[in-house]
């Protein structure tokens, strides 16, 4: 193999689908991550995003899969439906972690670990009571990016331009839904009753008891958010990037987006901003595994570095945080 | 002879056994119960998925000696995360010690193969427990540190420690091919014999033949230790002392960090023996599909014993009793083997919301009223 000099290899890696993989990567680590933001702001735990994100995934493509059979709805219209049912089995899993951890007090981690382990175990069974194997699912009819461009003739304006259309325009309807989302999410936070309310839940329930909120609804309807969230991030790994469903394909992106979450100081925007961070790692230690023979560095370690950086945000390299006061505990009425 | 107060005493005793029994044993069954849904409602026999499931793991010698051998690794993760709870962390990581203990045996059977067995064991074991110790040492820190969460950072660090063996089986570690070309799949030398864990066959021939091997004693032992270590010693009060009330413990004179550091390297070098047994024991060679997720059951299992050191035991055997059950149900009943996920799964849920039954009664009690 001829040298390649680092000039070079900045070259080729950084281009306009670099920022573009990021923002693609980031979205359903996004999704999740508002998911536990909401979660956690009203003072509940959500270990489960990785469970609840690998169900809706299923599901989506389960639900487009029989659409054509079932509803006789054929092409990206199936899909879309599959959307849908991925946000109902999100928000069907999350019920089960707000009632154990709202209604019967149980130990919130720990029913979010039950979560995660019977998304894996129930998503494996039912591809093989569905699809007669094991390890993938059909792949369903993916959903396309919303808008078409063409790239123009370089020079000037024109690479601007190709460089605009290259990060932000190539993407599925989701990756643009999740900004607007991360944004809304935001504004309701902190200028809104209801943001309001769902922050006194997670720093003061007795507080917010007293003044005549009620703890148990407020919570309730944040966990739930948290499912719908983490079904749309499921949905958009499954029928916007891959197609198809297999074993635990989420790979960890519930933890790391309970990472985001923190990093982003337990804010929509912020943990929107610490998923991106998060992409961009994933989608550079992509493209410079096409170096391996230069750099000489194993894939393995290319591999490793999301995880890595997780650990190293959460480290608090990168500034501390600090936590609802009320995250984790049960609320007891007096 | 005993007097009738001994006899009360001694009854009163039982009483709490069975009731601290009664819920795990409750959420068996609930499980099972909605396991059963699941088989009926895919258009199973749940009849015969647990009969056979049953019939795969204490059917005959062989099934048993394959239940014993699956609940050998359990014993150890159930251990690792029983420890933790106790100490209120939860190393959900696990599985990744339990990778590193597998590749510092499976590294130390080969280097240290010029010693006799009765050295290179015991090595091997402590050793592998180091280094699990050590892997779950940097989540200790930056929890005991900058609070950092170690469901997160564990978690984190098995990712890493599973692309780490990818990377040494791979490399440094890979076995060489016939005759000395370069190996071309990612699994280790296999170890000599002085460096493996006999098989129960290997030591009593007259034993009907089964896999299960000498790890399970090792197990059992490791089980009274930590009993002991919680019960008897200053670590383990310590560690009990900040499960219990950290503040409590605080203003008694313990340090929350080092308990915390201690504990959840104590934790970690139980989840590596299970790694190191499996390898020493079951695979005799590192591959890095060697783990069943026995990081995951030990929560359940853990769970189910509600972190007593010696209900880990019975367990494990429970656990792995169903693992080696699946397979077979699979094979008889046609019914998927990730069913026994989904009832661990649905055991850890109800163990966590014991009081599942009691709102249960209060709502009926309410409804009651409410009608009268």
């Amino acid at each position: 193999m001829p040298s390649v000099g680092v000039a070079e290899i900045v070259s080729t890696v950084v281009q306009p689908d670099l920022f573009a993989a990021a923002i693609r990567i980031a979205t359903p680590l996004a999704l999740a991550a508002i998911g536990g933001t909401i979660c956690e702001r009203s003072g509940v735990v959500n270990i489960a995003l990785e469970g609840l994100m690998l169900i809706s995934a299923f599901f989506g493509v389960a639900a487009a899969l029989a659409c054509p059979v079932v509803l006789g709805i054929t092409g990206v219209a199936a899909s879309w439906i599959g959307v849908l049912a991925a946000i109902l089995a999100g928000v069907v899993m999350a019920s089960l972690h707000a009632f154990a951890s709202i209604t019967l007090k149980s130990n919130q981690v720990v029913s979010g670990t039950a979560i995660n382990i019977l998304a894996l175990g129930l998503t494996g069974f039912l591809i093989q009571v569905f699809y007669q194997r094991t390890g993938t699912t059909d792949s369903a009819v993916l959903i396309p990016p919303l808008f078409a461009f063409d790239p123009k003739p370089s020079g000037g304006l024109a690479t601007a331009w190709n460089w605009f259309s290259g990060v932000a325009l190539g993407h599925t309807p989701l990756v643009y839904i999740t900004i607007v989302i991360a944004i809304a999410a935001q504004w309701a936070l902190y200028r809104t009753r209801w943001g309001l309310r769902l922050r006194a839940l997670g720093e003061h329930p007795r507080a917010a008891d007293t003044v005549g909120i009620s703890v148990v609804r407020g919570r309730y309807m944040a966990v739930l958010m948290s499912g719908a969230l983490a079904g749309l991030a499921g949905a958009n790994l499954t029928l916007e990037q891959v197609g198809s469903f297999s074993e635990n394909m989420t790979a960890g992106r519930g933890f790391i987006a309970l990472a985001a979450n923190i990093f982003g100081r337990w804010t929509p925007v912020g943990s929107y901003l610490a998923a991106l961070l998060f992409g961009f790692a994933e989608a550079l230690e992509i493209r410079l595994q096409a170096f391996i023979g230069v750099i000489k560095i194993p894939p393995q370690f290319f591999l490793m570095l999301p995880y890595i950086l997780t650990v190293v945000v959460l480290a608090g390299f990168m500034g501390r945080a600090v936590a609802p006061a009320a995250v984790g505990k049960p609320y007891e009425k007096e | 002879m005993s007097t009738p107060e001994e006899i009360t005493a001694q009854r009163a005793r039982w009483m709490t056994v069975a009731q601290k029994a009664g819920t795990p044993l409750m959420s068996v069954l609930l499980a099972m119960i909605v396991g059963s849904l699941i088989v009926l409602a895919s258009g199973g026999d749940p009849v015969a998925a647990f009969s056979s499931l049953w019939e795969g793991a204490f059917g005959n010698a062989y099934q048993t000696g394959e239940t014993i051998m699956r609940s050998t690794p359990l014993i150890f993760t159930g251990l690792a995360i029983a420890y933790g709870f106790r100490a209120g962390l939860f190393n959900i990581g696990a599985e990744g010690q339990l990778f590193m203990g597998g590749l510092a045996a499976a590294w130390l059977g080969i280097v240290l193969a010029g010693l006799p067995w009765f050295v290179i064991l015991p090595v091997m074991l402590v050793l592998s427990a180091v280094a699990g110790a050590l892997w779950a040492f940097i989540p200790a820190l930056l929890k005991a540190k900058v609070g950092a969460h170690e469901v997160i950072t564990t978690m984190m660090f098995s990712f890493i420690a599973r692309y780490f063996v990818s990377y040494m089986l791979n490399g440094p570690l890979k076995a060489p091919g016939p005759g000395g070309t370069p190996g071309t799949i990612p699994i280790s030398a296999v170890l000599p014999p002085q460096s493996t864990l006999p098989k129960f066959t290997d030591l009593f021939p007259w034993l009907p033949p089964n896999n299960a091997h000498v790890g399970f004693l090792v197990a059992i032992g490791v089980a009274v230790v930590v009993w002991l270590l919680l019960k008897y010693t200053t670590v383990g009060y310590e560690a009990r002392a900040v499960g219990f009330n950290p503040f409590a413990a605080q203003t008694g004179g313990v340090s929350i960090a080092l308990t915390t550091v201690w504990s959840l390297c104590i934790s970690g070098s139980l989840a590596a023996l299970a790694g190191a047994s499996e390898v020493m024991g079951v695979h005799h060679r590192l591959s890095d599909q060697f783990s069943a997720g026995f990081g995951f059951t030990g929560i359940a299992v853990a769970l189910l014993a509600k972190n007593h050191p010696i209900a880990v035991i019975p367990a494990a055997l429970l656990f792995g009793g169903l693992a080696a059950g699946s397979g077979f149900m699979q094979l008889n009943a046609n019914v998927p083997d990730k069913l026994v996920d989904i009832v661990q799964a649905l055991v850890i849920f109800f163990v966590a919301a014991e009081s599942i039954i009691t709102w249960f009664i209060k709502r009926r009690q309410k409804e009651a009223t409410r009608n009268a």
